[in-house]
This record gives C-alpha cells, structure tokens and sequence, in this order.
C-alpha cells in the first residue's frame, strides 16, 4: 500500500486553540488510511520544514497530506519541502483548516468535525495524484513592437538592451501621429524636438532594428515563440522571431463626416483639431481667403455621443490649441465651446487656469450648429440655460475624439485577442491586467487599448516592457503551466467541443488523426474542456475526475 | 453535536475569487456554520454538471458552485460556461423531480468574505428548511 504521512499544524495557538488535533489524529489513526501522523506547532517556520524534511525521508512517505493554512499561503513552500524530500511536488495536497475552518467556526467540536472531514477527503484525494513534471521550454528574449509611434518607440527602448533585440516595424515613418503635432501640453514644449530627440536614441540604440513603410504581414506563434513575416519597403519579406509582441498601433482621430450640424466638410474654415494641428506645424495660419482669421472658435466633444465614451485628452488639446493661435495672431478672439471639461491629471488644472489667465473664453453650450449667413460663419448656440445665441466666427475648430485604428481587427484575429465594445484591443483584466491580453506574449499600449494621453502611453510601454523583460530572460527557458489539460487519444471522438470553448485557443484538432490536441504551452489550466468533453477524452491534469470524485465521496460519507 | 443537525454543503469554489474570498472571511474572523466542505478547482467551469448530480446522489444536502463574478474570470470566459451548465443542472433537477433548492451557483469575488459567509449561512438556514437529503435513502446506485 502507499505509504500517506498526515501533517497536522498547529500554527501555533490559531489551528491548535479551534481544532482538536488530537482527536482528529486519533480518528485518522482509527482510518487506517495513513501510514504516519505527526503534529507540529508551525510547519511553514524554518524548523517546522527542517522537521518535515527529515522526518519524510525517516518514514520513507511516498504521498504527503499536510493540514494547515491556505494554500495561497503555503502551498509553494510545501511543494519545496517535497521536492527537498525527494518526492514529486504534486504528490502533495494541502488542507485549508485555518482560514476556512479553524478562523470562521466559533464551536470547537463543529471545527474538529469539520476540518476532519477535509482532511478524510484530502487523504482520499492524494493517493489518486500523479507525478506531474515542470515543463520548460526555449524562448526567444527579443521583442517585435508593432507601431512606431511614440509608445511603440518607448517600448522599443525599453525592451531593447544587452542580449535582446527588438523588431520596431512602423507603417510610414517613425514618430506617428506626434509627427504631425506642433507643440504638447501641458508643458508647451515643440512636440518635434521632443520626438527627434526619441528617434534619435532609437537610432542610436543597436539592438533596435526599425522597419519603416513596413507591414506586418503575419504573427504566428505563441509566448516565447513568435514568428513575424514583414513586408519592408521593398516590398520583400523578411521573417523575425521574437518571444513576444507588444501592439502599439494607436487610435485615429475621429471625423465628424456624418454629423452635419457641425458643417464639416460643408464649409471651408471648418478643421478638425488633427487638421489644424497639422496647419500649426507648417507655422502658417489663415482662412481659404488667405487672411488670418479674427475669431477662431473651438468646439468640444465632437462625436463624443456617437462614440460613447470620452477620449481624455481632446480637453486639454484643445487649450493647446487655443493658447498657440492667441500667442501667434495678435488680438484674435477664442472661444471654447465646451459641454464638460475633461481634465483627468494633476496638471491639467493649473493647465486649464492659465489657458483663461490668457484671454481664452470659455462657453458651456448645450446644443451648438455652424451656418454660414451671407459669407460670414454663425455658431448658433444654446446656452445652458436654453437661451438661444449666435455668434459670428472666421474659423471653426472641431475637438473630435480618438478611435480605433482600423487594422485593430486585423492583429485582434491574427493573435486571437478581444476587442471592446468600442474597437480597441481588450485588456485582459481592467485591474489586474491592465496591459497584457489573454494571449500570453502579446501586450497592448498606448492608445490602441484606448484614447491616452502621451505620458500615459508612455507609461504604458514602459509597464509592457517590464513584463517582457522580468518574463522572459536571455538564456534561460520557460516554464510552462503544470496543471494543464491533455486529450486521450483513444477517447477522442474528434467532435470539436474543446476547440470552440477554449479562450486561449490551446486546443485544435490534429486533421490527420482527427482527434483534438492541446498545445501545452498556451493552456493555461482551467479545466473547462474537461467539463465540457462529451467522451470524457478532455482530462484536466491534477484536477481529473477521479481526484475530485474522491474528494466527494469522503466528504459525503 | 451540530454536525448531526446541519445540512452538509459540498462547495465547489474556483482558486481565484471564491476561495480567495473564504480565506478573507476567516482572515477577517468572520463566523459562519459549519456545514460547507470546499473543494478547491481552478475555474469553476470545471465544476462537470455530473459532479453536481453526483454529489447530490451522493447525499449531499446541498451544493455551492462559486466563481468569479460574470467579466471578472480569471479565464476570460469561464463562469458563462459555469453558469449556462448550471442553468441545464437545474433543468434536469426539475426533469427529474428533485429539488433544486438544493443546488445554489454563486458569484463571490476575492473580497467578498462577507458575501461568501452570507451565501453559506443563508443556504445553510434554506436547506434546514428543506430537511435532509432523502436520495441517500431512496436511490439505489
């Protein structure tokens, strides 16, 4: 019979003072199940691991049940107590009888009853465990960042050092949509000095390779393994590996074609604010008569309904804006028509201040429409307090929102991500996860997850780098989920379940076999296919059937 | 004593939310009764249908399935999988005469200890109410 040694904690006066250990000893004893009990006041101290070690060996234990903590606590020191015992890690099973026993029952003998039966239960679990081995596999450190705009050069010089290459493949020429922008706020600084000094590092930088008016073609692959096909500007393709991807494809301005109350396209001195900006990095600002205009008015939120959700930073650009074309055109009047102010950081307010310190107005409007009446613009506009106003304006400066580059849904399939609701990628966890997709490898920043400032896409990239650099480093290999599933060959009838449900595309079907195969290195051990597996060919390594099956039926004697 | 009087819940709780969520209800000494016996699994969409069933014929009084609340699985997509196999659990029960009262899906998140002991609690009185599990004593398996 296997030999099964019970380890009961006391931890100190917290299991000891709620449980009756010794009653529980004396019953499992009664069992006749395990070939050892012994009881310790603290197992997770440096003693308490050294006692378990050794007395182990001394009984020669092939299968180990220890009742203590959570196994969010201890489970892992456990696990390196077996392997320290020259046993198997998963040949192992932790009893939680502090937290979800000993710390919520106020009656003692409910509490030795209790934690007697998980105990029973465990005993009758592990003796169905199987040796399971820690899976490693190569991995390649370097890096692809699709977009060379200012988040994907900041990831790209990031990631980029000793041993690490990087791929920055960028569609035009480096810098993005910043090449286009004339000064940043809130500091008012040039945004091309800025960028130049950037491009200047990348260049500087060895390790990054940049392909500019390059495509990315096609990713394959998975976490530690990618395989890139580009298109360079001679129209060749190149193939590059990389053990990861960062997604740095960006947002594009929103163009208010279809709203025709705001008169774009309609009439000639309507821009958007990504128009104008790119009027002010040519320094030359004037109306199609040729004339400097004398009011310039600019509307907020244009879109912003049609869209549904705020962009963050169309506030704030907009002062920007408004404080360039007052400090270049002498006496110029500029209005901001504005719903609600936006001003998400803790500059933007002092920001905003000084825009008004400067003259700008500030209008709140509840409804806005921009006519023409005999050669002369006219907002015409609601207040807030529904009285109706018009104003007459040279130029119309439409503040629009950013939405998703429309190759979003390309890489989203290409790499089996989500996107939102709204069409940018999906982050694998709001909180938790805020930059990483549920393909493991891929990470997304800047404004192709959403509309973001440039500091916070910065940010951004620096946190996507992070990941890479502490996950997958040069020279030494990954290791895998150990508790994944596997399919039997002799079980499986080939239907296709497991494929459809799993969210990490870890399953396919092996056409010349016509069964289904787990691709270990993408399951992340849910289990779901295990469920769902009509032929019971789906096994979930660790959590099979027959372990938890076991752990039923003695909770249920 | 108790043991004899209280209903016996099997708890099928998911690693990530709901039994991070009973860790905190005894870290935060919360007091409930005794009745659950958790199982840990690592998403609750590995909870099969048939364990339920299995459990219930096996004369569990009660059943809990608990994972992430719906958008929060730490595996995308789990719970919907968790909860439209409840769904069909339940239309057997009722097919087959039993009393779905006795099986409960619950959303209990990592900080939810007060949820998960009020979940636990309130389906410990329900099922004192409802009685003993009869199956044990009229199924022959």
């Amino acid at each position: 019979m296997v030999k099964i040694g019970l380890y009961l904690c006391e931890c100190g006066p917290n299991i000891a003072e709620a449980i009756n250990l010794d009653k529980i000893a004396e019953q499992i004893k009664k069992d006749n199940k395990v070939a050892g009990i012994e009881q310790h006041k603290l197992l997770c101290s440096e003693d308490g691991k050294k006692f378990l070690v050794e007395s182990i060996k001394k009984n020669e234990f092939e299968r180990i049940v220890i009742a203590a903590c959570s196994p969010k606590q201890h489970e892992t020191t456990f696990m390196e107590v077996m392997s320290s015992s020259d046993l198997n890690p998963y040949m192992f099973q932790l009893v939680n009888i502090r937290e979800q026993c000993a710390w919520m029952t106020p009656d003692k003998e409910a509490a030795t009853s209790k934690a007697l039966r998980s105990i029973r239960a465990a005993i009758n679990r592990v003796r169905h465990h199987d040796a399971l081995q820690q899976k490693e596999i190569d991995c390649n450190p370097d890096v692809i960042v699709v977009g060379g705009g200012i988040t994907g050069i900041e990831a790209a010089l990031r990631t980029a050092q000793k041993n690490r290459k990087v791929y920055l493949i960028e569609e035009q020429k480096l810098g993005g949509r910043l090449r286009e922008y004339g000064l940043l706020f809130p500091t008012m600084q040039p945004a091309q000095e800025f960028l130049n000094k950037k491009i200047t590092e990348v260049k500087n930088t060895g390790q990054i390779r940049v392909f500019e008016n390059s495509k990315v073609k096609e990713i394959l692959g998975f976490f530690g393994n990618f395989v890139a096909t580009i298109e360079n500007k001679d129209r060749e393709e190149i193939e590059v590996n990389a053990g990861s991807v960062i997604l740095a494809i960006g947002a594009n301005p929103f163009i208010p074609t279809g709203l025709a109350k705001y008169g774009y396209g309609t009439f000639d001195d309507v821009y958007t604010a990504a128009e104008f900006e790119k009027m002010t990095s040519s320094n030359n600002i004037t109306t199609k008569s040729g004339n400097p205009p004398k009011s310039v008015a600019i509307i907020h939120c244009v879109g912003r309904k049609r869209l549904g959700y705020c962009s963050k930073v169309c506030c704030t650009n907009s002062m920007k804006i408004a404080r360039y074309i007052k400090e270049k055109l002498n006496g110029v009047k500029v209005i901001q028509f504005y719903k609600n102010l936006c001003l998400p950081d803790k500059k933007y307010d002092e920001f905003y201040k000084k825009t008004k310190e400067k003259g700008i107005e500030f209008l709140r409007f509840s409804d806005i429409e921009v006519t023409k009446e005999a050669n002369q613009m006219m907002l015409k506009y609601k207040q807030e307090n529904d009285n109706e106003d018009a104003l007459p304006v040279d130029m119309v400066v439409l503040s629009t929102g950013l939405i998703p580059n429309p190759k979003t849904e390309d890489f989203a399939q290409m790499l089996n991500i989500p996107v939102d609701e709204y069409g940018f990628f999906k982050e694998e966890h709001m909180k938790l996860g805020p930059i990483s997709t549920i393909t493991e490898g891929v990470f997304i920043a800047g404004c192709a997850q959403g509309p973001h400032s440039i500091n916070d896409s910065m940010v951004q990239a620096g946190a996507a780098a992070g990941k890479i650099l502490s996950s997958l480093v040069p020279g030494r290999r990954l290791q895998l989920e150990t508790k994944t599933s596997y399919v039997s060959e002799t079980m499986c009838i080939g239907c296709g379940v497991c494929v459809d449900i799993c969210a990490y595309g870890a399953l396919t079907i092996d056409e010349s076999k016509r069964i289904s195969v787990v691709n270990e290195v993408l399951c992340r051990g849910c289990g779901n296919c295990a469920s769902a597996c009509p032929s019971g060919a789906a096994r979930h390594r660790h959590f099979t059937t027959k372990q938890i099956t076991q752990e039923m039926i003695e909770i249920l004697k | 004593m108790e043991e004899k009087t209280l209903p016996r819940i099997l708890g099928f709780l998911c690693k990530w939310c709901s039994s991070t969520g009973a860790d905190l209800a005894g870290v935060s000494r919360l007091k409930m009764p005794a009745s659950l016996i958790p199982i840990r699994v690592m998403c609750s969409s590995r909870v099969n249908p048939i364990f339920v069933l299995k459990a219930f014929l096996g004369g569990a009084d009660g059943v809990l399935v608990s994972g992430c609340h719906p958008g929060d699985c730490h595996y995308q997509s789990g719970n919907y999988y968790t909860r439209r196999r409840f769904a069909v659990t339940k239309k057997i029960f009722e097919e087959l005469g039993l009393d779905t009262n006795r099986i409960r899906l619950s959303w209990i998140s990592a900080s939810e200890g007060q949820r998960f002991v009020n979940v636990v609690t309130e389906f410990t009185e329900n099922l004192k109410k409802v009685g003993k599990n009869p199956v044990k004593a009229e199924v022959f398996l």
